[in-house]
């Protein structure tokens, strides 16, 4: 069994970042969740950002939810982006 | 073949009582109260909702229920599911507890908003003022405008709300009269209590689930002439003939003493006097409904409020509140004074329980006829049933 954990791959940063969104929703935790969805949108912003605008929507959401000042920000790529007004 | 939707076949639940009703709105010397149905019909209670509650001012909740900004709590007002809370500015207001996207419940308990209102289900946001500020994915994953999507038109749907006497009162149809113009009677009559209500905490507030109709609760509390069989401890110093009624008919009644003394307790303490009352307070005290659903008294040295939450036409919540004249009465070494007082008063509002509860029961009693009022004693009842009479449609 020691042997099937080592030849387990790491986890590529979108595991990772997909692995502490489920943590942050199952803990309520907003901060987190605009954190881990704010990082989600840059890993993602030169390939495809329509992916990363979903991303950026939610951590934006979140952060208006919380009253968090990284919500201005958020907002102001998605504006730039034509994806918020 | 007359059409399914023909409303002619529809039954007026007010038909069978419209003769009733005309008796209801004659003189106190010949009025009867009003029928048994107004006690026990649901259908009744449902017409009731909406004239006697909706389309005027009725009292919500307690303004100390949301104390600081960005406080919220839902709030079953007769089944209409709204939102009461204290905006940035401070202000309390009251919304429709929906999303104005797929209808869904708000707020399921009462919290703080921190920043913005966010559906729970598609997550649309919405500021404490109300407006729309954000529709995430709403033209497309990661496009959040879409331009028949109006934001400036899909705001929280606002109720208006006024505050009075600690007390949030709102009219949910719209257009009734400003409350400052629908109420300037009683404002008038108790301007010298018109100042910001100082809630006494938790420990001044408490709850009674009663199993009657609403308004047999305002019927017990607008009368003196219960009070030296059913609170013989209050006739010991507050006799009946110290007592006047109070008939502003179209408006409010209910009773005054003359006799107002305070003691609470062993004496030793006594919360302050509200400042610049005029005499006539010193040993004065007033209580008064007004209609439909808020008891109010009040003081030299305290004022109360009573509101009445009908949860069916046979059951009721008291939500009782009681409020200060300045901070010294709400320190921490006068909690316990605090505490003996709402003792008291929940003493004698408990007293009432077997009266109001006996009334309901007496509603199924199909030849009563409403009953007979005392002229004497009896008229700030009979306003009360003339106000709601009116109110459900009666002419006379």
């Amino acid at each position: 069994m020691a042997d099937g954990l080592a030849a387990k791959p790491p986890a590529s940063p979108r595991d990772a970042i997909n692995a502490a969104l489920l943590a942050a929703h199952a803990e309520h935790d907003r901060s987190a969740l605009i954190r881990c969805y704010a990082e989600a949108a840059d890993l993602v912003a030169e390939q495809d950002f329509d992916a990363a605008a979903f991303y950026l929507t939610h951590a934006y959401v979140f952060a208006l939810e919380a009253g968090d000042p990284r919500a201005a920000a958020l907002r102001a790529r998605l504006v730039a982006a034509g994806r918020e007004s | 073949m007359a059409p399914l939707d023909d409303r002619s076949t529809e039954i007026d639940p007010l038909a069978p009582h419209r003769a009733a009703l005309s008796a209801v709105v004659r003189p106190v010397s010949t009025a009867q109260g009003l029928p048994n149905a107004f006690y026990r019909d649901p259908a009744l209670y449902e017409v009731e909702k909406r004239r006697v509650f909706f389309d005027g001012w009725a009292g919500l909740g307690f303004a100390h229920e949301v104390p600081a900004p960005g406080d919220a709590k839902p709030v079953d007002y007769l089944g209409q599911p709204l939102l009461l809370l204290r905006d940035r500015s401070g202000a309390v207001r009251v919304y429709q507890n929906v999303c104005r996207h797929r209808g869904m419940i708000l707020i399921e308990a009462p919290r703080k908003i921190e920043g913005a209102i966010r559906c729970p289900y598609h997550s649309w946001c919405y500021g404490l003022d109300g407006r729309l500020v954000s529709t995430p994915h709403v033209g497309g994953p990661g496009r959040n405008t879409h331009p028949d999507v109006d934001r400036g038109a899909l705001g929280l749907l606002e109720v208006r709300a006024h505050v009075w006497m600690g007390v949030v009162y709102v009219n949910l149809s719209g257009d009734a009269a400003p409350f400052e113009e629908a109420h300037a009677e009683i404002i008038g009559r108790w301007a010298e209590f018109d100042r910001p209500a100082l809630f006494g905490g938790p420990e001044s507030a408490f709850e009674l689930d009663v199993a009657c109709n609403w308004k047999l609760a305002v019927e017990n509390y607008c009368e003196s002439y219960h009070l030296p069989w059913v609170h013989p401890g209050l006739n010991s110093y507050s006799r009946l003939e110290d007592h006047y009624n109070i008939c502003e008919y179209g408006h409010y009644s209910g009773q005054g003493s003359l006799v107002y003394s305070p003691r609470i307790g062993d004496g030793s303490d006594a919360f302050p006097d509200f400042d610049g009352l005029s005499g006539k307070w010193d040993e004065g005290s007033e209580y008064l409904t007004l209609f439909p659903n808020v008891m109010l008294g009040v003081h030299r040295d305290h004022t109360f409020a009573i509101l009445l939450e009908p949860r069916g036409p046979a059951w009721t919540r008291e939500r009782v509140a009681i409020f200060y004249a300045d901070d010294s009465a709400l320190s921490e070494p006068r909690r316990a004074l605090r505490a003996e007082h709402a003792a008291q008063w929940k003493e004698v509002f408990v007293e009432d329980v077997f009266v109001v509860e006996g009334m309901q029961k007496g509603r199924e009693a199909d030849r009563f006829d409403g009953g007979r009022f005392s002229p004497a004693m009896d008229e700030p009842t009979h306003v009360f049933h003339d106000w709601v009479a009116r109110r459900m449609g009666a002419e006379g």
